[in-house]
């Protein structure tokens, strides 16, 4: 009964597309998250934490999550995700809301 | 942070509890304090297994409407309800005794200071009261923000702001009963027993949960303002609240006494009068005490445009 | 084992001096329509020969105006029957030094607010409501206010009538008080966990369960008491520990709710809420300059 946490990190394509600053985005309702985009200096990588009451989706957070990625040729910043329950075409959605936060 | 711009058109009613922060004071002016950056999600919700935010579902901080620093509470009821736990009512508790402390540091320096320069508190109420995932720590949370709201009289208007989904109900609808001036939308509701539990009391006859119009007719805004309860009745737009709040900055706090409801013996025996009334009337339905107010046709006040009510409508005078 | 609950006449009898409780007069006032709330028992009495101004509910009682009223409910003229007592405690001692007012004893066993349509139509939130600012006002103005709980003391009834006290006594369970928002059989069901989950986690943590034993834990009770002997002796101790607290200008030691806020820290069962408090006076520490006047 308790929460999952699930943390992996991906590595960046190369084309080192970098935040300027953090971003929050999401509320962590039924079906629904919240996504906090942070800036880190150490490395390039992308790490990523989520913490979600539903377990047995590793691997489908790790294949949108990486895709997300990839699609922006983000590195060097730190993914946080609350999640309750949410379908992975919400998680995109919010992951990109984020993004446009942070860069807006 | 969103547009503040955009934000100012929104319905009220479908703002995030960030959004409304954000929205209410000043362009560029709000910050967050224990903000998602903090972390401060409920480690009762983590024991249980339960989905956490960051911010446990209350949006604290301060901004400015005009020289006025603005104290702001925000409840979100897209998460649990907007219920208040451990963490959520200490960050009410604490931003309120931040808004005393602070107020009177500046009074003892600039003791002339206007009273549009001096600390206020707004509170965007979306929430069914004590969160039940850790209820015992969130009942002693109600105790303590209504001590904190008895520390404030006199020296910081506290203003409730009620037009979201959930509305304002349980341990908060006294909350919201013990501040200083309400501020509704029509689509805002105030009480503490919710529909449901009143159908489970007392049957489906006398009270049927499932009918909208009869909830509102009971605790939503255009009832309790005809009640004397909501102070003012506003369009359900952020700028509608937000100019009803920076109308109520301009003022001293000595001017908020008149609009309280409770907190005094004196409003008690106001209170009680219209008691005296309830157990007179008899009413099977708010309308009858629209009625007695003087309202000839509460079915059409009821449904006709806001901007028509506000100008016919009979307030009860107690 | 004996218990108080729905007896809240009887544990008045049991908590002051022998035959002193006069019901229906507080200082000048004096209540004298046996029809006016009559879930709410007020007056005043002496304990351990000190005056007090006691408030209890009656259990026994029925509202005719208002029948959502009986076992105890605190309705809407019971909830502003009880801000007058309050109120009329505060005009009874206005004069006195903040030292000397006297003592509000709560007898708690209340398991609800009115829940009615009538109620929320007029605004059950006021009347209680009220309760609580009079006791605050009254608790901030140095009146020690102590809260026994003998019977039920159950959600927002608790949060009126027993939470604004200074301290707070209950009975252990044995004699079947009950403290709680919910049953953790209806919790179970409201937030979908197992009850023998959540038994099984009650015991490292107290926030949803139900009883004394969970409150004290949290600070929410300051004292149990194991006797119904116990009961007035206990009270007059908190009386005199509550004087020398409020009369600590440093006031090192707290009473009230956030007395107990600090209490739930100590005894390990809110230990995040002054970090949460702390955290937020660090981040405006670090904006306060934006938020003070502007110079010209």
């Amino acid at each position: 009964m308790s929460l999952e946490t699930i943390e992996f990190t991906v590595a960046g394509d190369g084309r080192s597309v970098s935040l300027s600053r953090r971003a929050h985005c999401g509320v962590v309702g039924s079906g629904d998250l919240e996504v906090l985009l942070e800036p880190k200096t150490a490395d390039a990588a992308v790490s990523v934490r989520i913490v979600t009451p539903v377990k047995g989706f590793d691997a489908l957070w790790k294949r949108v999550v990486e895709h997300f990625v990839a699609e922006t040729g983000l590195s060097g910043l730190s993914i946080d995700i609350n999640d309750n329950n949410a379908s992975p075409a919400i998680v995109a959605l919010r992951l990109r809301q984020a993004l446009a936060e942070a860069q807006g | 942070m969103p547009n503040w711009n955009r934000l100012q058109t929104n319905s009220f009613l479908e703002c995030s509890a960030r959004d409304r922060a954000v929205g209410l004071v000043d362009e560029g002016s709000f910050v967050e304090l224990g903000g998602p950056f903090d972390r401060l999600v409920s480690p009762h919700l983590v024991a249980l297994g339960e989905a956490v935010e960051n911010d446990d579902g209350i949006v604290t901080g301060v901004g400015r409407i005009g020289a006025r620093p603005v104290f702001v509470i925000s409840q979100e009821g897209r998460f649990i309800g907007g219920s208040v736990g451990e963490v959520g009512g200490a960050k009410m508790v604490g931003i309120i005794d931040m808004a005393i402390d602070f107020n009177d540091r500046l009074v003892a320096e600039f003791p002339d200071l206007p009273p549009s320069a001096r600390p206020l508190v707004a509170i965007s109420f979306e929430t069914g009261g004590v969160r039940l995932h850790e209820a015992n720590a969130g009942l002693l949370a109600h105790a303590e923000v209504m001590d904190a709201l008895q520390r404030a009289r006199h020296k910081v208007p506290v203003v409730a702001l009620i037009g979201s989904r959930i509305g304002c109900f349980g341990g908060m609808g006294f909350v919201a009963a013990a501040t200083d001036a309400i501020v509704m939308s029509e689509f805002g509701r105030l009480g503490l027993t919710g529909p449901e539990v009143i159908e489970q009391e007392m049957g489906k006859d006398e009270f049927d949960a499932s009918n909208r119009a009869l909830v509102y007719r009971t605790t939503g805004g255009r009832h309790k303002y005809v009640m004397g309860d909501a102070n003012f009745l506003v369009d359900d737009t952020v700028a509608a609240f937000r100019a009803q709040l920076a109308d109520l900055c301009a003022l001293p706090v000595s001017s908020f006494e008149a609009m309280r409801r409770i907190g005094s013996p004196e409003l008690v025996e106001k209170q009680l009068r219209g008691v005296a009334l309830a157990a007179e009337l008899k009413p099977s339905d708010a309308r009858d005490v629209w009625r007695h107010a003087g309202n000839n046709d509460p079915v059409g006040l009821a449904d006709g445009p806001l901007a028509d009510f506000r100008k016919s409508v009979r307030r009860l005078a107690l | 084992m004996e218990t108080l609950l729905g007896q809240g006449r009887a544990a008045i009898d049991l908590i002051v001096d022998a035959g002193s409780f006069t019901e229906g007069t507080v200082g000048a006032r004096t209540f004298d329509d046996p029809d006016f709330g009559p879930g709410a028992v007020v007056g005043t009495a002496s304990l351990e020969g000190e005056t007090v101004t006691v408030i209890a509910s009656d259990a026994e009682a029925f509202n005719e105006k208002f029948p959502v009223v009986y076992s105890g409910i605190i309705g809407l003229e019971e909830g502003y029957k009880m801000a007058q007592a309050v109120y009329a405690t505060l005009a009874a001692d206005a004069e006195k030094a903040a030292a000397s007012k006297r003592p509000i004893v709560l007898i708690v066993d209340t398991p609800g607010n009115g829940p009615g349509k009538v109620e929320e139509i007029f605004g059950m939130n006021k009347a209680t409501g009220a309760y609580q600012l009079a006791l605050a006002e009254a608790r901030l103005a140095g009146h020690p206010i102590v809260a026994m709980v003998v019977g039920r003391a159950i959600s927002g009834a608790f949060l009126c009538h027993g939470l604004q006290a200074d301290r707070i006594l209950s009975l252990t369970s044995e004699f079947q008080t009950m403290i709680h928002v919910m049953p953790i059989t209806s919790v179970s069901r409201i937030i979908k966990k197992d009850v023998e989950l959540l038994e099984a986690l009650a015991k490292s943590n107290p926030v949803f369960a139900a009883g004394p034993a969970f409150f004290f834990k949290l600070g929410g009770v300051e004292r149990l008491v194991e006797t119904i002997d116990g009961m007035r002796p206990a009270i007059a101790a908190q009386i005199a520990d509550i004087r020398k607290a409020k009369a600590d200008k440093a006031a090192t030691a707290l009473t009230g709710p956030r007395g107990r806020g600090a209490l739930g820290a100590e005894r390990g069962g809110r230990t995040v809420r002054p970090k949460v408090q702390e955290l937020l006076r660090s981040e405006f520490a670090a904006v306060e300059e934006r938020f003070r006047p502007r110079a010209n």
